[in-house]
């Protein structure tokens, strides 16, 4: 269950809109903060929070990505693979994450360090290959530089 | 007036429409997938692409509104082209398994395909996989072959209500799943199979069973289990009923059906049916012979009446039978056994609440049709869950809410959980105060309106006797409601008759809607309620609800019946029952019910039915009562024979043969057979006959025929003449309970959607639905009780206990738990007393302080 901080937060976004499905976006991001992922008691929770039928809310949940539809490590890496970072070797580099963390693309490693997912172009063309670690953005990527960048994600 | 051109043909129409029903209108049939007619236009499919002049692409026809001047072509090569490619697209992903797919016949994509094409697909690839889920009991959901027009959903969402299932996923991914992913645990009500295109959801209860043009006929008629008689259409193949479908548009129900409806009707082919005539030998129930039976029945009923009179005679008479049974039974008990002594166990509820409130407001009162509901601007729910007692009236409040119609609640109703406005609980055996304080508030702000003085003078005792400020929370905010609104509808269930005192819940109901000029509709749980009334299965009324005191009725009655009707009126259920205990009442005639296990203290019931010197029971299940009895006559059921019911709006609608029984006889004709060997004749050879004299004799069904009823639309009074405005003193009111409320739990009567009792327990179907009674207890009971979803308690009153499953039910706010009566053993009404109102007579249930631990 949401405690009351979050339940308080819920209350504050659903203020914002007429219709109380339109809340629904943002809760399933505070659902998601909460549980780590969305899981079914997570949109439980959403759904009795705004009264919207469960159904709707795993139905608007799973259309989107973004959303982790299932349990994620601790950091998750969201590294391109599309025509630019390919050129530049970045399938080169999901290998070497796959062996140096052990963690598979959609996967997670075994100690619940990192959860990779590959990415359709993410607008770095220009200093590709690129990825993403949880929401910080980082470039020009190599192996050493993912060793030296990942290092800092405990 | 808009005029239109489409395919070269004038159309004109007198209000705007889509260009789709505008050409439906001409008789032009344009294609469509998405397109439902229960259903909002959604334009996904794009198949219904017509040409318009002037429009520079191609419009879906279903989304295009029709305008003056249009010129629309729906018929083209380029058009043809576009519809060949969108079914070449689906084609990708949808199996072409329809050797095997059930829906092979009736399938909307096969027609498309086979009339529009391609022949050939392009498309060399893997088709998308998804294995046939089979994790529901119900349904079988196949998403390989679904084409994605999401009708399920908006039938789910738009129509039901119920929001069970959704679109999940995005792309070639999109798939119809309910929350859970496996079993649908929703409404069952099926009516995503009515409108699903293809064969990706389809019936296990019939799965690759039978093909649709395998159906040796289809028979028109109405179903058998609650008081709305919704109309559906029985598939027989081999003198067996294959399914049961609705038919769009058809009926009350204009083609929704509930999960009673849709899949309760295996039990007439339940190996518990009676097969041949039981009679009682050294204290066992043995099979007999019909001449042997009835000889006995007639036998032992004409010597009880030599020796004990008519009046130790009496009959319970059912809702679930039709008509022309009722009647038949009501004349057989006032003129064979010479004994008024007849009711039914519809006093317990619906009856007692119908006769009181007829004679507070005049006949007709609750005669209102189910579909006013949706123009209401505030419904006003009291005494039960209408989505549960009687679901199709449930979705009319529904769609009045998506409309903008304010719902408002006194009590618990689970199914409006997200539709509901206003809602007020009153404390427990507080109900029928609440009530008087709304009717003395909305009296305070409105005045006297002047038209029935009794009413005007109750209402106005009322009003001194609540001045002050009210202590129940919301009922001002509920009040205003009522205050603000120009159209109304009250909507109420039978749980607050259940009451020593019911008959002032009653008062204020009818009050209200005296005051608030509103419509009425009482909810009834069985089919015939109504009818079983107008018929005079009532121990005060003759047929067309003529009181028996007034002697011109009665004279007339007799001149038609040849023969003396007793003077005085007979008993009613719960007295019948005492008189059988105090040996008033030596026989009981019971046609098609269940009282053992129906009414309240279950022993008392035992014991006095054991008084009795000669109990018949006839029925097509060996029920509980049906062990007591000294000769078991087997009935036939639902679809095995023909009769009229009348429903809770009061329309008169036939339910129609569809199969041969394999044994026994009709319920009318049984009775006739005693009759005539007790002296009384009655012949008829057809259930017609039977309406034919009662349209002759009941100024209710006046010019009433078979033929008349065929046509539909025979809504109270066929051109009859009411008996408005009846001279009535208003009766003493009970005081308001004082009684010491404290105790941690109350148990109350659940009434479930899945289950009806003796009929729904012999579904297959709907036991896999739902296999046990459960507890319902609040989230907060729970936390109290250290209680979680499935724990088993046992649960005591003073009468007994009962070891059940919890569930949590988050829509219940006070502390009440809920249980249902329809499983054997695990009732409620075993644990509970009664006390009879001494206005309605019907039971008001006590004792229900209950104590619950785990087990």
């Amino acid at each position: 269950m949401f405690n009351e901080t979050v339940l308080k937060e819920i209350e504050e976004i659903k203020a914002k809109y007429p219709e109380r499905r339109s809340a629904l976006l943002p809760s399933l991001y505070i659902a998601q903060r909460e549980f780590g992922w969305l899981s079914h008691e997570a949109m439980e929770c959403v759904s009795k929070a705004l009264n919207v039928p469960e159904a709707m809310v795993r139905g608007t949940a799973s259309f989107y990505s973004m959303y982790k539809h299932k349990p994620v490590g601790r950091h998750v890496i969201q590294l391109c693979t599309n025509i630019s970072c390919m050129i530049l070797g970045a399938e080169k580099l999901v290998d070497f994450i796959g062996t140096r963390y052990e963690v598979q693309p959609g996967g997670t490693s075994p100690d619940n360090r990192f959860s990779l997912v590959i990415m359709e172009c993410i607008g770095a063309c220009g200093t590709a290959p690129a990825m993403l670690v949880n929401t910080d953005f980082h470039e020009n990527l190599s192996e050493k530089r993912i060793e030296e960048i990942l290092d800092k994600y405990k | 007036m808009i005029t239109l051109t489409i395919n070269e043909k004038e159309v004109t129409l007198d209000k705007p429409v889509s260009v789709l029903e505008a050409a439906r209108q001409a008789g032009i049939k344009i294609p469509t997938l998405c397109y439902h007619e229960a259903l909002k236009p959604f334009g996904g499919c794009r198949l219904c692409v017509v040409e318009v002049e002037r429009m520079p692409k191609l419009q879906t026809a279903c989304t295009l509104m029709s305008a003056d001047g249009m010129i629309v072509k729906t018929e083209s090569e380029v058009i043809s082209r576009v519809r060949r490619g969108i079914l070449e697209f689906l084609l990708i992903n949808h199996p072409l398994d329809c050797p095997y797919c059930d829906k092979a016949g009736e399938c909307e994509l096969q027609d498309l395909v086979n009339k529009y094409g391609p022949t050939v697909g392009r498309y060399k690839e893997e088709k998308r996989k998804v294995p046939e889920s089979h994790k529901d009991h119900i349904f079988a959901r196949n998403m390989e072959r679904c084409v994605v027009c999401t009708r399920c959903v908006r039938m789910c969402n738009d129509v039901q209500g119920a929001s069970a299932i959704s679109m999940m996923g995005r792309g070639n991914h999109t798939r119809m799943e309910p929350f859970s992913a496996d079993s649908f645990n929703c409404e069952y009500c099926g009516n995503c199979l009515t409108v699903c295109p293809v064969g990706a959801i389809l019936s296990r209860l019939y799965i690759h069973s039978f093909r649709p043009w395998q159906v040796d006929s289809e028979v028109k008629t109405i179903c058998s289990y609650c008081g709305v008689g919704c109309s559906l259409v029985a598939q027989v193949r081999d003198d067996s009923i294959k399914r049961v479908i609705p038919e769009m548009g058809l009926g009350v129900n204009k083609g929704l059906l509930c999960s009673r409806g849709r899949f309760g009707y295996e039990f007439i082919n339940s190996r518990e049916r009676l097969k041949t005539p039981l009679i009682r030998k050294k204290g066992r129930l043995e099979e007999s012979t019909w001449s042997e039976a009835l000889n006995l029945v007639a036998e032992k009923l004409s010597e009880i009446k030599k020796t004990e009179g008519g009046s130790a005679i009496a009959g319970i008479a059912s809702p679930r039978c039709s008509n022309e049974d009722n009647y038949i039974f009501q004349k057989f008990m006032r003129m064979a056994c010479g004994s008024n002594n007849i009711d039914s166990v519809s006093r317990t509820g619906f009856a007692a609440a119908q006769k009181y409130f007829e004679e507070l407001m005049g006949q007709g009162i609750t005669a209102n049709i189910i579909e006013g509901l949706k123009n209401s601007e505030v419904i006003f729910v009291v005494g039960g869950d209408p989505t549960s007692v009687n679901p199709i009236l449930g979705l009319s409040i529904r769609e009045a809410s998506r409309r903008g119609a304010k719902i408002v609640v006194l009590g618990n109703a689970k199914g409006l959980e997200r539709f509901k406005n206003v809602q007020v609980i009153p404390p427990v055996f507080k109900e029928a105060d609440a009530l008087e304080e709304l009717l003395a508030g909305v009296s305070g702000a409105r005045g006297v309106r002047g038209e029935k003085p009794d009413i005007d003078r109750g209402i106005s005792a009322l009003s001194g006797k609540y001045s002050g400020k009210s202590d129940i929370g919301g009922l001002e905010e509920l009040k205003n409601a009522l205050l603000d609104s120009p159209s109304t509808a009250i909507v109420f269930g039978m749980d607050l008759v259940q009451r020593a005192d019911g008959h002032r819940a009653i008062f204020a109901v009818a009050g209200l809607t005296y005051l608030l000029e509103a419509r009425l509709y009482l909810l009834s749980e069985k089919p015939n309620e109504q009818g079983l009334i107008d018929a005079g299965c009532v121990p005060d009324m003759l047929p067309g609800a003529r009181p028996l005191n007034i002697h011109d009725f009665k004279t007339k009655f007799e001149t038609a019946w040849g023969g003396a009707i007793p003077d005085k009126n007979g008993m009613t259920l719960l007295e019948i029952i005492e008189g059988a205990k105090n040996r008033d009442i030596k026989a009981l005639y019971i046609m098609g019910e269940n009282p053992v296990f129906n009414l309240p203290d279950g022993p008392f019931v035992k014991e006095a039915l054991g008084s009795l010197d000669f109990l018949v029971v006839q029925d097509i299940f060996t029920t509980e009562t049906a062990e007591f009895a000294d000769v078991v006559l087997p009935a036939l059921g639902w679809s095995e024979k023909a009769g009229t019911y009348t429903n809770l709006e009061r329309r008169i609608q036939l339910q129609k043969k569809a199969v041969n029984a394999l044994s026994g006889m009709e319920d009318w004709k049984i009775i006739t057979e005693v009759s005539c060997k007790m002296g009384y004749k009655m012949a008829y050879s057809e259930a017609e006959d039977i309406m034919d004299e009662i349209a002759e004799v009941s100024p209710l069904y006046r010019d009433l025929s078979y033929r008349e009823i065929g046509k539909g639309n025979c809504l109270w009074p066929y051109h009859g003449e009411p008996l408005r405005g009846e001279i009535h003193e208003l009766p003493a009111m009970a005081e308001s309970s004082s009684g010491n409320y404290g105790a941690d739990f109350y148990l109350a009567l659940e009434k479930p959607l899945f289950h009806s009792g003796t009929l729904s327990r012999r579904s297959p179907a709907l036991m896999k639905i739902c296999p046990e009674p459960t507890l319902k207890i609040s989230s907060a009971a729970a936390e109290k009780l250290r209680l979680q979803e499935g724990d088993r308690v046992q649960v005591s009153t003073s009468v007994g206990s009962v070891e059940v499953a919890v569930s949590i039910d988050e829509s219940i706010k006070d502390n009440k738990v809920l249980l249902s009566n329809n499983f054997e053993g695990k009732g409620v009404f075993s644990l509970l007393t009664y006390k009879l109102d001494p206005v309605t007579k019907a039971p008001g249930i006590e004792g229900c302080e209950v104590r619950i631990e785990k087990l």
